[in-house]
């Protein structure tokens, strides 16, 4: 009896706690991605390196001096303007083709390779580490947390919450959900439909970059970072279907405990193939992931 | 009426006009290749030869993409995982001394035919996106599975694969020699693009042609598109296999990085490049492509950069490619009424 009380709170419990941490990192990412398709019907293979473009700016941040709590608050706003130029300068030259599904895609792969190109260019390929804003661990019913773990949640929580408010309650939320349903009509009731586009692809990579500076403490900032974690986010997009806010945020947390918890099983190099079998496994079933579009919702 | 790609689906005067000139550059190719071998023997080269060896088994992975993007309608983000199958296998039998040269290509194909049945039965199954993110993160746990297996080398991948000999029955290729690995490639690619050409104009290929113009006709019409779709991923990824497994015979070892998702994107690129839907253009375009990594890289190690950045520009400005610039058919209305969804 005592051992499963000291395996649950020695063992699982800190366990499942990193894969909540990691999962509502996750959900960030992959709300950003899964609000990009559903609205612009874009799948941004550059969301990784923009997550990755967080983590990098934060460090620049930080090397001029400012503190971690600015750069929270500056990166997003950073990111912002450079994922709305690059929808409006790049993305948005090819929306009237045919093949505007491929083409999008496709931009968004070279827009990948040149940043993580750049990333090894400006910051070099070693591995960076910025400090731990708030050291020290908490005790919760015996278990024990890393302070800067619980602000994670926290914060990861809110900002998810206020997505959802600002997509299901406002009148900017029914606009972009408006004009993901039907962009003529939309367009038409005078909302600047395509500067809507750029406004929501900018915000959501302005979201995976507010991940990247997140996760940059726990995790550390390298020019290839985006690329594992995006294949966590993109895995949790497709189990919870492409498009929907809470299919992301559900198998998003989800996964990450799948993850966590496997870990504690088998290698950790083997969860990857094993979310990927859930994901296969899942797309057997409904091949349009578990939940539906947000146009439609 | 629903445009489909203006590459394949031009009106009827303009395709065989186009045709013409597509083949133009078939013709072109190997002429070429002969004039590069024939300098190349005479001097005595080996390093150009080699890469454009390389260039050539590189087109054959580029070829396979496009006979799913630009006849099937599909793209696939993780065609490196068959390419990489191939070269795993061949590198692995022959490291053992197992096989020789026609028993480590039939392997590879004996090996990539039920992997991309099963793969395919599940990425087909799903639409659109999904098919490109399933292949894409197959590729990628591949890639990390293969990275992680020490039984296949881990991040060192295999080595030792040893020189062989081509037995043709009539004569032998020494694969050793440099010319004769080049002109047994250029053969052998020119056989694939021969083979598929035809096989895109057989009842099989054009229903292939027509899923991608539009999915919906072709079902009302009788056809289970799934079945041709399928077909076409299997015969895709048994072309990226035979190449890859040519891969260790020319470099003598195999790693984790054929798997990589750079290897797929840069196969995509190529085909954008060379020109989508056309066969010829990839080869093309990965001579291209490896000309100018080749002469980026010695520059600069950043030459990824102008890489991307001249596909983006490709993808916006030129998405036919540069066999797209054979195709007069400009005028094309199909081209023209290029609509939004």
């Amino acid at each position: 009896m005592t051992e499963a009380i000291e395996y649950l709170q020695f063992v699982l419990a800190p366990q499942m706690l990193n894969g909540l941490t990691i999962g509502v990192a996750v959900v960030l990412v992959a709300l950003g991605l899964s609000i990009i398709f559903g609205l612009l019907d874009v799948v941004n293979m550059a969301h990784g390196e923009f997550y990755a473009l967080g983590a990098f700016v934060s460090m620049s941040l930080y090397g001029l001096g400012v503190s971690f709590w600015l750069a929270l608050v500056l990166v997003p706003l950073i990111v912002l303007p450079i994922g709305y130029l690059i929808e409006r300068g790049l993305i948005q030259r090819v929306y009237q083709h045919d093949q505007r599904h491929v083409l999008t895609l496709l931009l968004t792969v070279g827009l990948s390779i040149i940043m993580e190109d750049a990333f090894h260019l400006i910051y070099g390929p070693n591995t960076m580490r910025p400090e731990n804003p708030l050291p020290g661990s908490t005790e919760i019913l015996g278990v024990i947390v890393p302070n800067y773990r619980l602000f994670l949640l926290a914060v990861g929580a809110a900002t998810i919450v206020a997505t959802w408010l600002v997509i299901y309650r406002t009148r900017l939320g029914a606009m972009i959900r408006a004009a993901a349903f039907d962009k003529h009509m939309t367009a038409s009731l005078g909302v600047p439909v395509l500067r809507v586009y750029a406004g929501t692809f900018a915000f959501g990579v302005a979201l995976a970059g507010f991940a990247g500076v997140l996760l940059a403490p726990i995790y550390s900032v390298f020019p290839t970072m985006g690329h594992d974690f995006v294949l966590l986010a993109f895995t949790a997009v497709i189990v919870g279907g492409i498009g929907s806010f809470y299919g992301a945020v559900i198998a998003g947390l989800l996964l990450a405990q799948i993850q966590a918890i496997s870990s504690l099983y088998i290698s950790p190099h083997w969860s990857d193939p094993l979310l990927f079998a859930i994901m296969v496994a899942v797309l057997v079933v409904r091949p349009q992931g578990l939940f539906n579009w947000m146009g439609r919702s | 009426m629903r445009p489909a790609n203006p590459a394949v689906s031009a009106a009827a005067p303009a395709r065989a006009r186009r045709r013409l000139g597509v083949r133009h550059l078939a013709v072109a190719f190997p002429v070429l290749s002969l004039v590069f071998a024939g300098i190349g023997a005479a001097l005595g080269e080996t390093f150009y030869l080699r890469l454009a060896t390389e260039a050539l088994i590189l087109a054959g992975l580029a070829i396979s993409v496009d006979i799913l993007l630009g006849y099937t309608g599909l793209l696939s983000l993780g065609q490196a995982l068959y390419f990489g199958l191939g070269a795993y296998t061949a590198a692995f039998l022959l490291g053992q001394g197992a096989v020789g040269f026609w028993g480590a290509l039939l392997a590879s194909l004996a090996l990539a035919t039920p992997v991309a049945l099963l793969a395919g039965l599940v990425a087909i199954r799903s639409k659109g996106v999904y098919f490109i993110l399933i292949t894409f993160g197959l590729a990628q746990v591949a890639a990390k599975a293969v990275y992680n297996t020490r039984e296949l080398g881990g991040s060192d991948g295999l080595v030792g694969v040893p020189v062989l000999q081509a037995d043709f029955g009539l004569f032998r290729v020494d694969l050793g020699s440099p010319v004769a690995f080049f002109l047994l490639m250029l053969a052998l690619i020119m056989g694939l693009y021969a083979g598929l050409n035809y096989l895109m104009h057989t009842p099989f290929g054009r229903t292939l042609v027509a899923i991608r113009s539009n999915e919906h006709r072709v079902r009302f019409l009788g056809f289970d598109p799934w079945r041709y779709k399928l077909a076409a991923y299997v015969v895709a990824a048994n072309v990226a296999a035979l190449c890859g497994a040519l891969y260790p015979m020319l470099r003598g070892f195999v790693s984790p990085e054929l798997l990589y998702f750079k290897m797929s994107a840069d196969a995509v690129i190529t085909v954008i490049l060379g020109g989508v839907g056309t066969l010829i253009g990839p080869i093309y375009g990965s001579v291209a492509l490896v000309g100018l990594r080749t002469v980026l890289g010695s520059w600069t190690e950043h030459y990824h950069m102008i890489i991307g950045a001249l596909f983006m520009l490709a993808v916006i400005f030129m998405p036919r490619g540069f066999a797209g610039l054979f195709d007069r058919s400009e005028g094309d209305p199909a081209q023209d009424e290029g609509e939004g969804t």
